[in-house]
């Protein structure tokens, strides 16, 4: 044996240790092995569909599985701006409560607005969804139609079949639409950004606060040049994992949605889809084929739910080591 | 710092939580026990089916009913996830190319109610609600179609030749889900007029001729709004905003949400309401498949109802059917606990549970049909040995000779009913109390309106001894007023036999504008169903629940007041 050769290093553990080691390690194995079995599970029974439809699968618009006319162009672009419009509302939100919370708000109130933003968490999708079809849609309707008076020039908003000059012109138009959707969508996310964002928030280091309060910042200054900037990660973090929820959030948009299987850009106009509400939808009355097809649309959603989770994930992990220092 | 005091509040809620299960043990553990049952399927029929839910309680069944869509009912019943499906349409009908293939293990239908697919509509005339509108089937099928789209239009007025109507867009709702009340309108548009529906089906996609779906075809860009469940379009249409709108929906939910259904043209030429009445004259067409060995056993053909000569026969009248297990297999969650709860739950719906049809927006059953109904029951396995004499059912239709009661004394449609004739101002379904005047008798428009008013509670009431409806109900949906709460009562059937002291009550929310049917029950009230240890278990989940949230948010509170003492 070469004098050069590290010495070995040989652990001794505890049994007590050894039995946590296992548990722990059987936990992870467990979460890893469900994870990819519904990934299969998925892939098997969506083989048949997509088998049918091949590469038209992510071309074609419309959803009539049993007449072998059916793709997720139309249901993804939906499910997709949902999803943005949600993180549109929800980021600002969640980022100013956060940071009340953990810069402003008096102490004896903090842990009182903690469990109450937690408990907006712990209501049930599907009253979200109620409050937002009989409650929402008949307030939000004339802010649509600002918006698309205003800014209908920008295709986004732009609203077809209505007139506006005409008094007499149905609101209808403005309902059911990817905007009071993601609205509410936007209220189921704001709990899970604003406690990613909160934590990190209050991971900021005190030496640092301290020095900038030292150096004559103002409040405002301070969370500009050390909270912000330290949280940088959390923000983002909590962001993409907001936007891997409000993608598959199904029932609240299954109530207030028509559905439509044509690419729908404007977010303001009645109709839009989503592929978890589309299962929702279909699921119960689907032929063993459409429900391959839907299979198939869910495996869809998984695989892009999983790549947002990991990109997350990536950019929480790298803030932390980074922004310590 | 406080995450003690949080776990001795965590402990607490614990303790808390324990002795109110403990509390809940079987008080009533009284002679006949039931197996809980759940089924799903038709929301055409779930107003009905929910009610006779609530009313079985009081012998300890319990019985649980999803209202997810006939084809999801069906569905579910193939695959053996429930005990019992409803749904309109039987197995086997070809449905956009795909058949949808029966059970293989015994099944049977059983009739369980009738009712009129009604069309449920949202307009305005001039800020006043209008409730008198007629509708031939012609002009139905062209507005569901998208060939009529203006509620100014000329076919329209050649309907209403007493109402202005405005220049407003007609939003067609329709349902998102596959449907039992598509199936039924579907069945009716491919029937009475095939060359609309199948212009249009051919328009959105589907192959020609396209016959009856459950999934209604939608065209993107037509203006139609799609939405699931028969709660869903109803409540769509029952927003106050949503002026304009029309959709498909069983008579009760129209009652439900306090607005109007259009009167629909029959072949005599008068316009009629899907009353209780009117739907028994109509179902008097309807062919009833008597072939006791075909798996088609007691379904419907419904042509003789569309074509039914009756001045008083209602067009899309049609039987709900409640499909049930006559055989016990490993393929379902079936047993035989299960069969005496169902047995239990269909004898009482076919016999007392008819007396409450009318109320809900229903027509009960003729007497053949809850004669066949009960004796498929007894087919069912496990099921409960018991007589039943039809005769103390207190069913209105029932009479001794074995006609249909609640037909012979449907009244008349009114002079103003028919067809080119200046309409009755009388509002209709959910809205009877809300009087639309029209143009040709001006003069009685201002005092045959009744409004709710702004803050106040309104109430509305129709006479009950008018011979035209057996219901009647309050709308405060049309006056301006957010937080008008109106409510009506009525008493009284058309009928003299069975229904009377039955009394609705519709209560409206001012925020949703939606209302809700509260039904009388004709039973006495068993005293142990009140209050009882579920409503404080209830009580005390929320109780704990709020605790969960405050209790450490106050200790904390109180912890850094005591620090900042010191």
């Amino acid at each position: 044996m070469s004098t050069d050769s590290p010495r070995l290093l040989s652990v001794v553990r505890d049994p007590a240790d050894l039995r946590f080691r296992l548990a722990a390690h059987a936990g992870g194995v467990t979460v890893l092995a469900i994870m990819s079995l519904v990934g299969l599970f998925l892939a098997f029974r969506a083989a048949q569909a997509i088998g049918v439809a091949k590469f038209s699968f992510f071309t074609e618009q419309a959803w009539e599985p049993d007449a072998g006319k059916f793709g997720i162009a139309a249901v993804l672009v939906g499910t997709i701006l949902i999803a943005l419009v949600a993180i549109f509302f929800a980021v600002p939100l969640a980022l100013g409560t956060a940071l009340y919370i953990t810069e402003y708000a008096p102490i004896r109130v903090r842990g009182f607005l903690i469990g109450l933003v937690d408990l907006m968490a712990a209501i049930p999708s599907v009253v979200y969804g109620l409050w937002g079809f009989f409650f929402l849609q008949g307030q939000i309707t004339p802010v649509s139609k600002w918006i698309s008076q205003y800014f209908g020039w920008i295709p986004l908003f732009r609203v077809d079949g209505t007139d506006l000059k005409d008094p007499l012109a149905s609101p209808t138009v403005y309902t059911s639409s990817t905007f009071i959707a993601g609205i509410v969508v936007a209220l189921m996310i704001t709990p899970i950004i604003t406690s990613i964002m909160r934590e990190v928030f209050l991971q900021a280091p005190l030496g640092e606060r301290e020095g900038a309060l030292a150096l004559g910042s103002t409040k405002w200054g301070m969370i500009r040049s050390v909270v912000l900037p330290f949280g940088r990660g959390g923000i983002i973090g909590g962001t993409m994992l907001g936007l891997g929820r409000a993608l598959g959030e199904t029932i609240a948009v299954y109530m207030i949605i028509s559905p439509i299987f044509v690419i729908q850009p404007h977010i303001l106009q009645a109709g839009a889809s989503s592929v978890s509400s589309l299962i929702a939808l279909r699921y119960g009355e689907a032929t063993p084929f459409g429900t391959s097809a839907l299979m198939a649309a869910g495996l869809t959603l998984f695989l892009m739910t999983l790549c947002i989770n990991f990109a997350a994930s990536a950019v929480v992990a790298r803030s932390r080591s980074g922004a310590s220092s | 710092m406080i995450s003690p005091k949080r776990s001795v509040a965590a402990l607490l809620i614990g303790v808390v939580a324990a002795a109110a299960l403990l509390a809940m043990t079987p008080s009533a553990a009284q002679a006949d026990t039931y197996k809980a049952i759940s089924g799903a399927g038709s929301s055409w029929s779930s107003n009905a089916i929910a009610q006779w839910a609530v009313n079985v309680q009081q012998y300890g069944l319990k019985v649980n009913y999803a209202s997810t869509g006939s084809s999801d009912g069906r569905n579910q019943f193939k695959n053996g996830t429930v005990d019992y499906a409803v749904s309109e349409i039987p197995y086997g009908i070809k449905d956009g190319g795909v058949v949808d293939s029966a059970p293989t293990v015994g099944y049977a239908y059983m009739p369980i109610v009738a009712g009129g697919t009604a069309f449920m509509y949202n307009l305005t005339s001039g800020g006043k609600q209008v409730t008198n509108l007629r509708l031939s089937g012609d002009v139905v099928t062209k507005i569901f179609t998208g060939k009529i789209t203006s509620w100014n239009d000329k076919a329209i007025k050649k309907d209403n030749p007493g109402l202005d109507l405005p220049k407003r867009n007609i939003v067609p709702v329709v349902r998102s889900d596959g449907s039992g009340s598509t199936a039924q309108f579907s069945t009716w548009m491919s029937q009475e007029h095939p060359s609309d529906w199948n212009s249009y089906c051919a328009a959105a996609g589907r192959p020609t001729p396209c016959g009856v779906t459950s999934n209604y075809p939608t065209i993107p860009g037509k203006g139609f709004i799609a939405q699931p469940n028969s709660q869903g379009v109803s409540g769509y249409v029952a927003q106050k905003a949503n002026v304009g709108t029309i959709t498909y929906v069983e008579y009760s939910y129209a009652l439900k949400t306090g607005f109007p259904v259009a009167k629909i043209l029959n072949k005599s030429g008068y316009y009629v309401e899907p009353t209780a009445s009117n739907v028994a004259v109509g179902l008097l067409g309807a062919k009833i498949n008597q072939d006791k060995g075909s798996a088609q056993y007691l379904t419907q053909i419904l042509t003789g109802v569309y074509n039914n000569p009756d001045h008083r026969a209602y067009p899309l009248s049609s039987y709900s059917y409640m499909i049930i297990p006559t055989e016990i297999s490993s393929s379902r969650s079936f047993t035989k606990d299960k069969g005496k709860s169902l047995s239990t739950f269909a004898n009482y719906f076919l016999c007392e549970g008819q007396q409450q049809a009318e109320v809900l927006g229903y027509s009960p059953l003729p007497i053949n049909l809850v004669k066949a109904g009960l004796s498929q029951v007894k087919r069912i396995p496990g099921t409960v040995s018991k007589a039943i004499d039809v005769k103390n059912c207190n069913n209105p239709t029932f009479s001794k000779d074995g006609t249909n009661t609640l037909a012979n004394n449907a009244p008349q449609p009114s002079a103003c009913d028919k067809i080119g004739v200046t309409q009755c101002t009388v509002g209709t379904g959910g809205a009877k109390a809300v009087s639309t005047p029209t143009s040709a008798n001006a003069s009685s428009g201002g005092s045959g309106t009744t409004k709710s008013t702004a803050g106040k509670a309104g109430s509305g009431s129709s006479s009950a001894g008018s011979s035209s409806s057996g219901s009647s109900s309050g709308s405060g949906s049309s006056g301006a007023g957010s937080d008008g709460t109106a409510s009506g009562s009525g008493s009284g059937s058309a009928s003299s036999a069975g229904a009377a002291g039955q009394g609705t009550l519709v209560s409206c929310d001012a925020d949703s504008g939606v209302c809700s049917n509260v039904v009388a029950l004709p039973v006495e009230s068993d005293a142990g169903t009140g209050f009882g240890s579920k409503q404080w278990l209830m009580i005390g989940s929320v109780a704990a629940l709020l605790a969960l949230v405050f209790v450490p948010a106050a200790i904390g509170i109180a912890v850094a007041k005591k620090r900042g003492r010191r």
